[in-house]
């Protein structure tokens, strides 16, 4: 059995698709990035070696990039905190109901499945301040026109600017039915035998939810806040296809680092700058990914 | 009198239990219309002429007059009947792919025994970070030198790659929560590792191919970035990039292109409302062996 | 357990560190020359666009295509004209990354100014004076001023000379609805205070003056760049560091764009082009300050009768100011072609479909643009808004660029647009301009 399970051929066999097919399409191209991020590179010249400059102008004198690491790092610690808390009470309390359940998880799974470039557009036009919400505000009479309501995707005062705040919680929206089916999958996993055990003892289900429950999908939330925190560190699609152009381009306040890096290797074409910020963007995933799973462990060790 | 007692006090939970089931569905309905409210405003405004959506966006439409042209402007014109063929082999296939290779790998790194299995994790953990804007150039360049872009087997690579992160990640941990026992006896029943992993292996790990495939579909369906960059044939275009092209620089008719987000996402609705319950069931199934 | 993750996280990025040392640039080294396929005898040319050819609404994107169709007409069984298209958005980001990989389109469109110079300063585009120069070409153009945007110096790889050909030439103009006018019995502003002045008889009877976007930037900037100009500011002094952005032309430019803003729909800021162009189509507001490409977007999409109702004047003056008060902001879509084409003479064929004098007239009489061959077209055809145009063209003593395809680049440019928002949100003109002021600081002025 040992034997077999060890031998070199069989590891090979197994394991050489994905590694090579992995390795050759994202991780010589990022090493290739990581060189030219030290490099001065604008599209069609040659890249110029300029040790680390494009860092240096990154973290000093650009302020796009300090927008960016702001709202960021909000988009991070907001979808983290409330895609757990969403996820894990919609998982719960569709445990708890036996009517209707699939019926509820597959319309809160839903929008997972549609285009975010359809459901930004959407979105967009129900934050519009001519046609959306604001137009009903205005025929229930809370305002006197549509158009001097809130600029919902425009207001630019604030540390955090309202629209960043109103695209978390499209996000959250959008993805909340990912973390719960990954919960409930976890959940699903648990044997009722405990659960029996549990309630003889006089256990109540919310007892038992915290007593065995939480404490046994913990991996679960390290994998799906991991994934969270790497998605919203990334985030893109929303912020292009909802946010008015003039916000998230040069000076924009609603830039996060994907926008910036967009920007400055595909409309400046400074690729050399872009792929210093994909390295930065790196980094910061591997160290949360780290910290969360660090975390995570180390309570269920306890 | 003990059992008075009792009695009493399992009908008070009864009671209780009810309402708090009452309340937990209040709020799920409550949940369902956030849902569903704007799907249905979509598809109510693709119906209506343009003047009358501009002036009163929210009233239920009266005028059906411009329904046919608004739909069919944007599926001939914005061409996103073949855009949702198009997206729908790539994504397709690179969920095949991506789940054969993906669990391959998986399956090595829980159940085959090797020092730096760990490490071929971690390696495999990175590529879930990188964004993918910062290899777009690389990549571009590489693949057009190999005559590859343009085509839709260009967009299957990158997008399996991408996918095999997630995929290795999700899988090693179901593997893992197999038990080594029902290893072992096949193995005594002189079973060799590749026909373990397809008559063991893949059956217990049924939840996690459920789980894992929506995910990378998901995301290949939704891809926009590396599509946009890769295919310049209007024929070979997937189905956010048309979209997006169709919403055009100069576009004032609104319902025509809320027609156009209806035939984006009608299709996927009707495949997920057929494919929903095969989860469903591959999640019970899950639960049963688990 | 946990330490060895770590181990093995740190020594991940030990070896892509090292792997590193022997890694050179080569991904973007590859050269090839454009994608000359030859399927059964007939060659493929590629021309790359910013405008769906078959879905759009705009009528010279429709001339686009109705050039390309006649090319492949004429050609048929020796060229093919194969179109790439992309949104506007996405149009420099794609063409970005064919030209990294060696894929530069045979014939591409693009705005002369720091764009153009991406491509003419590597010597990516080719330089055209051989052919225009042959068989008299370049005498069917009005004049040689047409060229000026895509004119370089020694500074392009491939030496002085003509890069680009222009298409047709849009004048940024003042639109206005005629009947709002007369109604609230508002006059055609000749300066600045008349301007002013119109806008609050505009409002006094309930209309919105003036539509405008500040979500889409280049749109309130093409205002702030006129009002820079009105007020008398040089752009090549800005550039030479003779003068610079907290120069009272300037701030006094925001103070403007902060007064005018009071008559702006309250949306503005949100609004992008398209939303703020409908609102005057839709007949919302009175005053829509825009290219002239509007023109072609007024005839296609608007309500029959509308077009009638439309009139334009020129950018008023600024008063007591001693700039020149008849510069025209104008600008032409411009063909250009790769250096590495292998079909040099089938993409010159393909670009003179677009400059001929069935192209040209159809610019003029359909698309409403002004055109830039001497070509006879028949004005009584043309939309009523062309002849405005045209009064105001002829009239200008000059023309300049739109600012932000004016500045150092394209992200000077950019952030020219962003200062002009953030003023227009209500900031004070001098703390606003920091920004730019620093831009050029750290990158041109050097």
């Amino acid at each position: 059995m040992d034997k077999l399970l060890r031998k070199k051929s069989n590891i090979i066999l197994f394991l050489a698709p994905a590694f090579i097919l992995f390795t050759a399409v994202l991780i010589v191209p990022i090493i290739t990035a990581f060189y030219y991020s030290l490099c001065d590179y604008k599209i069609g010249l040659k890249p110029e070696f300029i040790g680390l400059k494009n860092y240096i102008t990154m973290f000093t004198e650009d302020a796009d990039m300090k927008t960016a690491f702001k709202n960021s790092l909000f988009f991070m610690i907001f979808s983290c905190v409330t895609q757990l808390l969403f996820g894990l009470i919609l998982a719960a309390l569709l445990t708890n109901i036996k009517k209707g359940r699939d019926f509820f998880k597959n319309v809160y799974y839903l929008p997972c499945v549609l285009s975010s470039a359809a459901l930004g557009l959407m979105w967009y036009f129900i934050f519009s301040p001519k046609y959306g919400i604001n137009k009903i505000a205005e025929s229930l009479g809370w305002i006197e026109k549509a158009d001097k309501g809130v600029l919902w995707l425009a207001d630019t005062s604030g540390f955090i600017i309202l629209p960043i705040i109103v695209i978390s919680f499209v996000a959250l929206w959008q993805y909340v039915g990912q973390s719960m089916m990954l919960y409930m999958a976890q959940i699903s996993g648990i044997s009722s035998d405990i659960y029996e055990a549990a309630a003889i003892d006089g256990c109540s289900k919310t007892q038992a939810f915290f007593k065995i429950t939480l404490p046994l999908i913990k991996p679960m939330v390290a994998t799906a806040m991991s994934l969270n925190a790497i998605g919203s560190l990334k985030f893109f699609d929303l912020i292009f296809s909802m946010i008015p152009e003039a916000m998230r381009g040069k000076g924009g306040k609603a830039h996060v680092l994907a926008t910036v890096l967009y920007d400055q290797g595909l409309r400046y074409s400074k690729y050399g700058y872009a792929c210093a910020i994909g390295v930065v963007l790196l980094i910061m995933c591997l160290i949360v990914t780290f910290l969360i799973n660090k975390f995570v462990k180390t309570e269920s060790d306890i | 009198m003990q059992i008075d007692v009792d009695n009493s006090l399992t009908e008070k939970s009864k009671k209780q239990s009810r309402i708090i089931r009452i309340v937990i569905y209040v709020i799920l309905c409550f949940l369902v219309l956030v849902y569903i409210l704007p799907l249905l405003w979509i598809i109510m405004s693709a119906m209506k002429p343009n003047a009358d959506f501009k002036s009163s966006p929210w009233a239920l439409p009266s005028d059906f007059s411009s329904l046919a042209d608004n739909f069919i402007f944007a599926w001939t014109k914005g061409r996103l009947g073949r855009a949702t063929l198009n997206s729908f082999i790539v994504s397709t296939v690179t969920l095949i792919v991506s789940l054969i290779v993906g669990s391959m790998a998986a399956f090595s790194i829980a159940k085959l025994r090797w020092k730096y299995s760990k490490l071929v994790l971690t390696y495999f953990m990175i590529g879930m970070m990188i964004p993918i804007h910062c290899v777009l150039f690389s990549l571009y360049t590489q693949f057009a030198s190999w005559h590859l872009t343009d085509s839709l087997v260009g967009l299957i690579i990158p997008y399996t790659a991408f996918s095999l992160p997630i995929t290795i990640y999700i899988m090693t941990g179901f593997f893992e929560s197999i038990p080594n026992e029902l290893f072992e006896a096949a193995v005594i029943d002189g079973c060799s590792v590749p026909r373990l992993f397809v008559t063991v292996g893949l059956p217990m790990a049924k939840t996690g191919f459920m789980v894992t495939g929506l995910m990378s579909f998901v995301n290949n369906w939704n891809e926009l970035l590396f599509a946009m960059v890769f295919i310049s044939d209007d024929m070979k275009k997937t189905l956010p990039v048309s979209l997006t092209k169709f919403v055009g620089p100069h576009s004032t008719n609104y319902t025509q292109m809320f027609a156009g987000i209806v035939i984006a996402v009608i299709p996927t609705i009707i495949v997920y409302c057929i494919f929903a319950n095969q989860i469903v069931e591959g999640l019970t199934a899950g639960a049963v062996k688990g | 357990m946990k330490k060895k993750k770590l181990l093995s996280l740190a020594l991940t990025a030990v070896m892509s560190m090292s792997m590193l040392a022997g890694c050179n640039g080569g991904g973007a080294a590859s050269t090839g020359g454009s994608t000359g396929g030859s399927s059964g005898g007939e060659q493929e040319i590629t021309f790359m666009v910013w405008d769906d050819l078959e879905a759009s609404s705009d009528l010279i994107t429709q001339g686009y295509k109705q050039s390309v169709d006649r090319f492949n007409e004429d050609f048929k069984g020796k060229y093919h004209c194969r179109v790439i298209s992309t949104n506007l958005e996405e149009y420099y980001t794609k063409l970005n990354a064919e030209v990294a990989a060696g894929n530069t389109p045979d014939v591409f469109i693009v705005s002369p100014g720091p764009n153009l110079n991406d491509y003419v300063l590597p010597g990516t585009a080719a330089k055209l004076d051989d052919y225009l120069n042959a068989d008299g070409w370049k005498d069917t153009f009005t004049s040689d001023a047409v060229f000026a945007g895509g004119t370089y110096g020694a500074e392009a790889k491939d030496g002085a000379g003509i890069y680009a050909v222009p298409l047709n030439i849009a004048a940024a103009c003042v639109f206005y609805n005629t009947e709002m006018f007369a109604d609230a019995g508002a006059a055609v502003p000749k300066t600045y205070s008349e301007l002013l002045d119109a806008c609050k008889k505009l409002q006094d009877k309930g209309y919105t003056p003036i539509t405008i976007s500040a979500g889409t930037a280049w749109c309130l900037s093409m205002v702030a760049g006129y009002l820079c100009d009105r007020n008398g500011l040089n752009l090549q002094d800005l550039k030479d560091h003779k003068t610079d952005w907290m120069d009272a032309k300037v701030i006094n430019a925001g103070k403007q764009i902060q007064e005018l803003s009071q008559y702006f729909q309250p949306t503005a800021v949100s609004d992008d082009n398209d939303i703020a162009t409908a609102a005057f189509y839709d007949g919302e507001a009175a005053i829509l300050i825009q290219g002239s490409w509007a023109i072609g977007q007024i005839n296609g999409n608007c309500a029959e009768g509308f077009a009638d109702k439309v009139g334009v004047f020129a950018f008023p003056a600024v008063d007591g100011s001693s700039a020149d008060p008849n510069r025209v902001i104008a600008k032409s879509d411009s063909l250009a072609m790769s250096s590495s084409s292998k079909n040099k003479d089938a993409a010159i064929q393909l670009i003179k479909y677009f400059v001929d004098d069935t192209a040209q007239k159809y610019t003029a009489e359909k698309g409403g643009k002004i055109p830039v061959t001497k070509v006879q077209y028949d004005e009584s055809v043309a939309p009523p808004e062309l002849s405005y145009v045209m009064d105001v063209f002829k009239n200008a003593s000059a023309t300049f660029g739109f600012y932000n395809e004016s500045l150092a680049d394209t992200e000077a440019g950019a952030t020219f647009d962003s200062c002009f928002v953030e003023i227009f949100k209500g900031t004070d003109p001098a703390e606003a301009l920091k920004p730019i002021q620093e831009y050029y600081e750290s990158n041109v002025w050097k």
